[in-house]
């Protein structure tokens, strides 16, 4: 539908001249960066703000880099910059692997990672990955600089601890060797939401970060698996131990897109496979990266 | 190649050069290049107009009041229109339907008033200012509970609604039209069978999903003309249903033009008329002024034709032998809240509901039932890949219970030339055995695979399918043909291109008879003032017909070709013939002239006078062997069909047995075409045919809520194919065993491509996980329930 | 507001809401018709059009976002004749209705510009967010397949 509501725009130059406008404006305020959500529930009338601050023009927000082992991504590096960066492919494949399953090729040209976080529903595949690499958050506000941990990022539905006059600048994740996997169950081979998803990093030494997607209100970290799985090889008493954990630590709905139960199953089923390549691949075998295993 | 076919048009040579030929599309350059045009990429100057419609949010109501206040008075706004300014019923086949809802309304989304406006975002800004009250009512969601006792009267008036006299409404109850059919004695048949099978098959309701939404532009002029530019599979019948409609207003046919440009899809959700009545009555209220409206994609799912669902009773009687002896079917259609056009669907599947097998004794109820949910209608299928669900699932079911492999089965009782169908007929000429065989040695049926991967397991299907064309038995087509000075061709019809490659196969047919190569041939789309008529783009048969009227027209134009050729050179009519763009002689091999010399000019002759002129020919088809007259209570006695285009599909698939996620292997898929006018284009059809079939079965559906409201109106829940879910590989195979009366003996085969595909599956699943799914769709989701509820008890 | 734009190589200057969406804007201000309306969010791929040489939703982006940059469409890439992708599409018979037409050349020519031998897996992942009712695409993975190959020789 075309957009009925109007509003005022504004593409500041600098990030101070945009926290200033989002401080200091009348009404109700959105940020756009790739703008994939912001202007279908725009369309949608899902949103009717007063202001739209575009921060496209903020210099700075498109960096992608290597600071030592932490890995620097600037609020605008696009799900396509993921899978086309050599950093990525080398120190973090499974930014890829998640990126290359978002929406499709004219989506993820557009569409942000930092963007997928900030609109925060449950089924978006940063969430999970973000979550199992203990990412640190960036914003900037009036009060100026802070961080945000990812274990505190999502806080209910659509919601994060990002308020209306911040701006996140950065996204930070220390790396160290690891293998990762991002499994995501959908309606059918193409483009589709995550009915659910599981994103899994395997450290040394039997180290495992879990979390889950399209699961619960928000993407969820699961600890109780992690210390399961701590410090034990794996082997298929372990995995069957792990997935019998799930039904308790996920709290599914049923809606359109799938049953309660068949998400519980499913995420069973990718908890199982999941932690088998992430192994696999943390010892430089297991599928190559990209490959689907549901 | 070289054949033996009857018709008039047969070449010198024998052979066919341009019939039968993958000629390169002559729409191909338009499309790729983007310079087809298409309605919304019309340019109608600064004075266009946007309308936006106010919907019902109940799924039933009374209207207690409507205040356009606000909105009137809205920046941008012309004007607003309700039912008060339209007070006319319309309808296909039973006028059923007003322009805007008059007291009540009856599915959500219904239209109930409209805004014209300046511009799109005043006429939207200005929609939601218009208030409307209503006295809510309890919808009837299902077809079961409108038909229990006592069900509420969704149309209370329904025995007065003018309806065509093959349709049987039932008075006080919801049930809009009952085809019947009664042949042999069935309960007889079943007491003496060998084995009775009976079961419930449910089918939910599915969108079309075109590319292209619905969109029409529509003026009404100072001098009373109305012109609608409109994205149809039916500009004549559009014409038609407007005029009649507007009738109170002063309009008659020949003061409505109806302009149809490149359609971008159709499948069934184009035809009759839908919204374009709406923008069509709103333009009369704006002298001078075009009125643009254009559905958005939910509207595009909740208010144009559905595909109808349907729960089949369906109960088969077989002797030890394999021999079906009985069939009794019952279909109990969900068709919506109006059923001007869908009845007809639920018309064409009664007469058709024992699929393509020879059954001696035979009980058809189709019912088609009124429901507060958006109205049903064609669809690609137009009922048959509906019942076909259950039907081919059943006969896999029986031919497992007895014992025999489920190809022979099909063979034994496949229907073939000369057999008596369901209401009387015998059966055309097929190529169903034929069909059957291909089909069974390309999946190499009988030969178990196993998959290397220990999470999957593989399952092969076999379904048939048959179809006719559902049309009035009086439905015809009509060409006009002329010559251009080089010798090219214009042609004009009024059959849509949708997509299936019409404007290229009438090219084909005329270039065959006239020698004309057909990139020298433009056909064009329909604009009712100038084209001659044609019925509707649907059914699958513009092929046929509209083939058969273009082949006429062709033969005409070669037949004033002769005489100006007599005329000037003495040669004998029947001694001439037409090759590589010329006249030929076979008395005088020396003689040829080339058409571009005088099929504009004339030919001079000797004193200096010329002889000829222009050539300009049209043709006309009718099938004058059909008629609708059948008993009611029997069905027996009518010839409603002209044909039935048969054929077999048949899958591989695997399927993950945790997930439940199916991947299709191979599909093949064989059908009679009669006559591939183009092979490349009938592929085009199997490909996308069964592709969309697969759809409607791996994971699209329509999903309502509890008041009736559809909770998926976009592609982001309702999924349609990606280029990833395709079968690995496709086999398609063509069929030919001419049609007496087709055009080069083609009958057509756009919409058989998808019947066999969601039986096909539901075998493959079974054959795989012993597991049988009897609705549809078998969702992975589906499937791997069904494993674990299996693996569970 | 001010929107300063280059479509198909023109420059263009107009005054446009910033409710107005690219795709609207290109239609219906600067009469490039080639990117259709289909969905309208995101989901279907016939507004494709290429924005500084990678294609993007023209349905998702608000018109005054397109300020300063480059929009190139079916129109632009034929000015001087059909691309041998485009030739190739046409031969094979690609596409039937043709509405997704313009979408699916803008998608395949961005594919094959970065990746001038793609495989199947290719094709279809870039072709992926581009819906045809239609063909099955088939037809269409064929003909973007062998203009890949012809690339390469
Ligand atoms: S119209 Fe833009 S993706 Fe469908
Ligand atoms: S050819 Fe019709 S949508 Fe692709």
């Amino acid at each position: 539908m075309v957009i009925a509501n109007e509003f005022d725009y504004r593409r500041p130059a600098t990030l101070a001249e945009a926290t200033d406008l989002l401080a200091n404006h009348s009404g109700s305020v959105r940020v756009l960066a790739g703008g994939t959500d912001l202007v279908a529930w725009l369309r949608d009338d899902a949103i009717a703000p007063d202001l739209v601050v575009d921060i496209k023009n903020v210099p700075g927000l498109h960096d992608l880099k290597m600071n030592g082992d932490t890995l620097h991504l600037g609020a605008l590096v696009t799900f396509t910059d993921l899978i086309e960066s050599d950093v990525v492919k080398e120190r973090a494949p499974l930014l890829a692997e998640m990126a290359e399953t978002v929406a499709s090729q004219g989506i993820r040209n557009r569409a942000t990672m930092v963007g997928n976080i900030c609109s925060a529903v449950p089924s978006c595949d940063a969430g999970p990955v973000l979550l199992v690499y203990d990412t640190t958050v960036h914003l900037t506000g009036p009060d100026g600089d802070r961080s945000v941990d990812i274990n505190d990022w999502f806080i209910g539905l659509r919601q994060t601890a990002r308020t209306e006059d911040e701006v996140v600048t950065h996204l930070t994740i220390a790396l160290r060797q690891h293998g990762g996997v991002y499994v995501k169950l959908m309606r059918y081979g193409g483009e589709d939401l995550a009915q659910a998803a599981v994103g899994i990093i395997a450290y040394p030494d039997h180290e495992y970060r879990v979390a889950f997607g399209a699961v619960a209100p928000t993407p969820i970290r699961s600890i109780r698996i992690e210390d399961a799985l701590r410090g034990k090889p794996l082997d298929d008493a372990l995995v069957a131990e792990a997935a019998a954990m799930v039904r308790d630590e996920i709290s599914p709905i049923t809606d359109i897109r799938a049953s309660a139960e068949y998400r519980v199953r499913m995420t069973e089923v990718m908890l199982k496979r999941g932690l088998v390549a992430v192994t696999e691949r943390l010892a430089g075998t297991g599928p190559a990266y990209g490959t689907r295993l549901i | 190649m070289t054949t033996d076919y009857p018709f008039e048009a047969k070449p010198e040579s024998g052979e066919l050069k341009t019939v039968g030929t993958s000629a390169v599309r002559i729409d191909g350059l338009d499309k790729v290049s983007g310079a087809a045009e298409f309605v919304d990429d019309m340019d109608f100057g600064p004075g266009l107009l946007h309308a936006a419609i106010v919907e019902s949010p109940h799924a039933y109501a009374r209207i207690v009041s409507i205040d356009t206040s606000k909105a009137e008075a809205a920046k941008g706004v012309v004007r607003i229109a309700t039912g008060k300014d339209f007070p006319y019923k319309f309808g296909m086949y039973m006028e059923d339907r007003y322009i805007f809802a008059q007291d009540y309304v009856r599915f959500v989304g219904e239209q109930v008033a409209g805004v014209i406006a300046r511009s799109h975002r005043e006429a939207v800004q200005a929609a939601k200012l218009i208030e409307v009250e209503y006295e809510v009512l309890t919808p009837l969601l299902d077809p079961k509970s409108a038909v229990a006792d006592g069900a509420e009267l969704i149309h209370p008036d329904l025995e007065d609604y003018t309806h065509v006299p093959w349709f049987f409404p039932q008075t006080d109850t919801n049930i809009a039209h009952l085809r019947k059919i009664r042949k042999g004695d069935t309960e007889k048949a079943f007491a003496e069978a060998d084995y009775v099978l009976e079961d419930t098959y449910e089918v939910p309701r599915y969108a079309h999903c075109a590319i292209e939404p619905h969109v029409t532009v529509s003026k009404f002029d100072q001098a009373d003309r109305l012109t609608v530019w409109t994205a149809s599979q039916s500009p004549h019948t559009q014409r038609h249903l407007f005029a009649e409609a507007l009738a109170p207003l002063g309009l008659t046919h020949k003061d409505v033009r109806v302009i149809t440009p490149y359609v971008g899809g159709g499948f069934g959700g184009k035809a009759g008329v839908s919204m374009e009545i709406m923008g069509a009555a709103m333009a009369t209220l704006v002298k001078g002024r075009p009125v643009k409206l254009r559905w958005t994609r939910e509207q595009e799912f909740y208010n144009t034709y559905q595909r109808q669902g349907v729960v089949a009773e369906l109960k088969v009687g077989v002797m030890n032998d394999g021999t079906i002896t009985a069939v009794e079917h019952k279909l109990y259609w969900d068709a919506g809240a109006y059923v001007e056009y869908g009845a007809n669907v639920v018309n064409a599947a009664g007469l058709s509901a024992t699929g393509p097998y020879r059954v001696p004794n035979i009980t058809n109820d189709s019912l088609c039932i009124y429901t507060n949910l958006p109205p049903g209608g064609p669809y690609r299928g137009f009922g048959y890949s509906e019942f076909h669900f259950g039907l081919e699932s059943h006969m896999d079911r029986i031919a497992e219970a007895i014992g025999m492999d489920a190809v022979e089965f099909r063979r034994k009782n496949a229907i073939v030339e000369g057999d008596e169908l369901a209401y009387g007929a015998s059966m055309n000429p097929s190529g169903m055995l034929e069909a059957i065989d291909k089909t069974a040695a390309a999946i190499d049926w009988g030969v178990e695979e196993e998959s290397d991967n220990p999470n999957t397991v593989i399952g092969k299907g076999i379904a048939l399918f048959w179809k006719a064309p559902a049309m009035p038995p009086n439905s015809s087509s009509a060409s006009f043909l002329k010559f251009n000075e080089d010798g090219s061709i214009n042609i004009s019809v009024s059959g849509m291109e949708l997509g299936q490659g019409y404007l290229t196969v009438m090219a084909q047919i005329a270039g065959e008879v006239l020698s004309v190569p057909v990139e020298k041939i433009r056909v064009e789309t329909p604009d009712t003032d100038r084209n001659p008529y044609e019925w509707q783009t649907v059914a699958s048969h513009v092929t046929w017909s509209s083939g058969l009227a273009v082949e006429k027209a062709a033969i005409e134009a070669r037949g004033k070709i002769f005489d100006v050729i007599h005329q000037v050179y003495g040669y004998e009519d029947d001694s001439l013939y037409l090759e590589d763009e010329a006249v030929k002689c076979r008395t005088d091999e020396s003689f040829s002239k080339p058409l571009r010399d005088f099929v504009i000019d004339g030919i001079q002759t000797e004193d200096g006078t010329w002889r000829g002129g222009p050539i300009v020919a049209s043709g006309k088809f009718m099938p004058e062997f059909t008629n609708a007259n059948s008993d009611p209570e029997t069905g027996q006695g009518g010839h409603p069909n002209v044909h039935y285009t048969v054929g077999a599909t048949g899958v591989v698939l695997e399927i993950d047995k945790d997930t439940g996620r199916i991947w299709v292997r191979k599909a093949a898929l064989a059908v009679d075409a009669g006559r591939a006018i183009n092979p490349d284009l009938v592929n085009g059809q199997i490909t996308g045919g069964l592709v969309q079939g697969l759809a409607t079965v791996l994971y699209e559906d329509m999903r309502f809520d509890e008041n009736g409201k559809l909770l998926n109106p976009n592609f982001t829940d309702y999924k349609i194919p990606t280029a990833f879910d395709i079968p690995d590989e496709i086999i398609p195979i063509i069929v030919e065993v001419p049609q007496p009366d087709g055009p080069f003996g083609a009958r057509g085969v756009g919409e058989h491509t998808m019947i066999g595909a969601a039986p096909v599956i539901a075998n493959a699943v079974y054959n795989a996980l012993g597991v049988r799914i009897k609705s549809m769709p078998i969702t992975q989701e589906k499937v791997a329930m069904a494993i674990i509820e299996k693996s569970e008890t | 507001m001010n929107l300063t734009i280059k479509v198909n190589g023109e420059d263009w200057a107009l005054d446009v809401a910033p409710a107005d969406v690219l795709l609207d804007v290109l239609r219906e201000r600067i009469g490039v018709k080639s990117p259709k309306i289909g969905c309208e969010r995101g989901d279907c791929g016939s507004c494709t059009v290429i924005m500084d040489g990678r294609t993007v939703r023209s349905c998702l982006i608000l018109a005054v976002e397109a300020d300063g940059h480059e929009i190139t469409t079916v129109e632009g890439i034929s000015y001087d004749g059909m691309s041998e992708l485009q030739t190739l599409f046409i031969q094979n018979n690609s596409f039937q209705c043709g509405f997704c037409a313009p979408g699916i050349v803008l998608s395949a020519t961005e594919l094959l510009d970065n990746n001038p031998n793609p495989t199947r897996h290719d094709v279809q992942e870039a072709l992926a967010g581009n819906l045809c009712r239609c063909t099955g695409y088939e037809p269409i993975i064929d003909a973007v397949l062998a203009a890949g190959e012809g690339g390469s020789e």
